[in-house]
């Protein structure tokens, strides 16, 4: 018993570092998908501001300065796909694959013209764990909760306050509105694209958060490939959470546990290649479970046209 | 008698013209996309510090230049004819396959696993190899049709889900049981004797897989226009309403069509290794079945683009090598050409802007839209 005690406290703290990204970029599929437009590519935005965080930290040798590049960058891409699907009407799966594709092999041929090779950057300034006096002496969770990046603490704060936009504010409504019934809110002099370009704009913005905190959070350095699924994960907890901030956040958190488990299962008992499919395999279970009941928003994939 | 000549020839040459219009509408979109995606390229190159001229060159000339060159390109080449078909024959039943991937990870493991135990019978272990690989595909691609048709899992994220799930079981596989005795992680070595032959015809390392490519698409051709089956999946990505309205089972043409889907993927990787690599190492070859999302939409989802629209993407693959000798630009150049491809295939209002209204009529994908379920 005490010896259970005594792992779930770092299991709980690799549960929330391992759900933060997911965190992240499922908030930032949110706004997109609230406002219409499908994100499929999370990933790849993710992937690309990991690596633009970690060259923005090693040419300034700041990892603030890091997470400003990644976030342009995420910004970058995700203006991409804007104009690809709202403005060009591009198919929004297609468009976002393309993304992700884009990603993988721009970061692929970046790390060869700025780093010399591919494979894994050199290892750079990121965020260390800052313990939160008091609250991270709290037995058992204080740790897992308060002795974390600052991008922990972030993502924390980001939660409650991106419910609050999307639910509590003029702006939350129309962004709501653009995707359900977006001739409503063309009939109410407010722009379908305009809506539309913020909502894909903040998802890029937030997903670069979850990339940089990948990079430079969870680890020091990027490796080419190294969201490894986590935007598509982050997608199916954003549709698991039913597109409420609150409701992916927990979708995510539990997806950070398996990722947690799935690392510290004994590896001598299950081989490594079935212990790296779990958090796949647990979010085809929990999609199954429960994604059939999920109701996306109304417009969702449709490109809008004025009549 | 003369008369009805003039009658008969009428309507051929009225058919001619509309296929000609066809097959040049069809055209339009990959069209743009090529070329735009080549002047973004050229921007890229510059901006490295190389010459653009230079670089595309030695990209045709690696890709084309020789018998030699052209026979690599036929081997980069035949993988993505079948990861190509695997994305067409779903996209014509209004699904998204993006299981490529998993799905020939899936056909090389058992094509490695299959081709090794059968290896004595010589030749003949390729055909069981590979009807061996048609029936696991078969079975993988099944699973996210099952998800969708009765649990309502949208098959975007099953079968990218699925990738990760399938290149791992493969990973296990190959380096646990089916593990050879060296220090390099990965499957036995198929005996040359039941490896697909080489074509000759001086084009060096091309195999008898881009014949069984070739064979693959035509079959798909067959079964989409010529059968009963084909028909019904058609109808369900043109029309769902109609089609069940009619009595055809949406669910499962759902899961048949992905399901073959997936047994082309598992064939192409089945082909890859017996006739490319002989066995599967650790890591595989990676990104034929995201690259199959491409060919299929320059290829319009239909077999014979599909085919051009691999010939492209091998060529580019294959030219890259040299560019990279010839110039300073690195080879990744062309996975990022070929993902701006696929970025800009779609772009109906862009084509538009480019030729007019005429654009909107062509732009040819209907996708039930939505991840919701």
């Amino acid at each position: 018993m005490e010896d259970f005690l005594g792992s779930l406290g770092p299991l709980l703290q690799s549960t929330v570092r391992y759900a933060t990204p997911l965190v992240f970029a499922a908030l930032g599929g949110l706004f997109s998908e609230r406002s219409g437009v499908v994100n499929i590519g999370l990933e790849g935005l993710m992937l690309i501001s990991a690596f633009a965080g970690v060259v923005g930290s090693k040419f300034s040798g700041s990892a603030v300065v890091g997470l400003l590049v990644a976030i342009g960058a995420g910004l970058v891409f995700a203006l991409i796909h804007a104009l690809m699907c709202i403005t060009f009407e591009a198919d929004q799966i297609i468009s976002g694959t393309a993304i992700n594709l884009l990603a993988l092999s721009g970061t692929g041929f970046l790390m060869v013209v700025i780093f010399g090779s591919g494979g894994t950057s050199p290892r750079v300034n990121g965020f260390e764990s800052v313990a939160v006096p008091l609250l991270s002496a709290i037995p058992l969770i204080g740790k897992a909760l308060f002795d974390q990046s600052v991008l922990v603490y972030l993502m924390y704060v980001l939660v409650p306050v991106v419910y609050f936009a999307v639910f509590r504010t003029p702006f939350g409504l129309r962004l709501r509105g653009t995707g359900e019934v977006p001739e409503a809110v063309d009939t109410a002099g407010v722009s379908v694209t305009r809506m539309r370009y913020y909502g894909v704009a903040l998802s890029g913005m937030l997903a670069a958060c979850g990339g940089a905190y990948l990079s430079m959070g969870l680890l020091s350095a990027f490796t080419e490939g190294m969201t490894n699924g986590r935007g598509f994960i982050a997608l199916a907890a954003l549709i698991f959470g039913r597109w409420n901030p609150l409701g992916a956040a927990g979708a995510a958190l539990l997806f950070g546990l398996f990722f947690a488990i799935s690392f510290r299962v004994n590896q001598q008992a299950v081989p490594i290649e079935f212990v790296e499919m779990l958090p796949y395999l647990f979010t085809i279970i929990a999609l199954v479970a429960f994604g059939g009941r999920a109701i996306a928003p109304a417009a969702i994939g449709r490109p809008y046209r004025k009549e | 008698m003369s008369e009805e000549r003039q009658e008969q020839g009428t309507p051929l040459q009225s058919r001619l013209l509309q296929i000609g219009i066809g097959i040049g509408g069809a055209l339009v979109f990959p069209i743009i996309a090529i070329l735009l995606s080549f002047v973004i390229g050229a921007v890229i190159v510059l901006i490295t510090g190389n010459n653009p001229l230079a670089a595309y060159l030695a990209l045709i000339e690696g890709a084309f230049g020789s018998a030699e060159d052209f026979g690599r390109t036929l081997v980069y080449t035949t993988p993505l004819i079948f990861t190509g078909l695997a994305v067409a024959v779903a996209f014509r039943a209004g699904l998204f396959n993006i299981g490529g991937e998993g799905q020939l990870y899936i056909g090389a493991i058992t094509a490695a696993w299959l081709g090794v135990s059968l290896g004595g019978l010589g030749l003949v272990a390729i055909p069981l190899a590979l009807a061996g690989c048609l029936v696991t595909g078969f079975m993988w691609g099944s699973i996210p049709g099952f998800l969708k048709a009765y649990f309502g899992a949208h098959e975007v994220i099953t079968t990218i889900m699925l990738n990760f799930i399938g290149i791992n079981l493969a990973y296990y596989l190959a380096q646990h049981p089916l593990r050879q005795s060296g220090p390099i992680p990965g499957t036995e070595s198929i005996p040359y004797g039941a490896r697909l032959p080489l074509l000759g015809l001086s084009l060096g390392r091309a195999n008898f897989g881009i014949l069984i490519a070739l064979l693959a698409a035509l079959v798909l051709y067959l079964l989409l226009w010529r059968t009963g089956l084909g028909f019904r999946i058609r109808a369900v990505g043109l029309s769902p309403g109609a089609a069940e309205y009619a009595g055809m089972g949406i669910g499962t043409n759902t899961v048949l069509a992905l399901a073959i889907g997936g047994s082309f993927a598992a064939l192409g990787g089945g082909v890859e290794v017996m006739g490319v690599y002989g066995n599967m190492d650790v890591p595989f070859v990676a990104n034929l079945g995201f690259n199959g999302i491409g060919v299929a939409l320059l290829g319009r989802n239909h077999p014979a683009g599909v085919v051009l629209g691999a010939l492209l993407f091998g060529g580019l693959t294959s030219g890259a090598q040299e560019m990279q000798f010839a110039t300073d630009v690195p080879l990744q150049l062309a996975s990022v050409l070929l993902a701006v491809i696929l970025l800009l295939v779609t772009a109906t209002k862009l084509v538009e802007f480019i030729i007019g209204k005429r654009a909107r009529a062509l732009a040819g994908v209907h996708l039930e839209k939505g991840l919701g379920g």
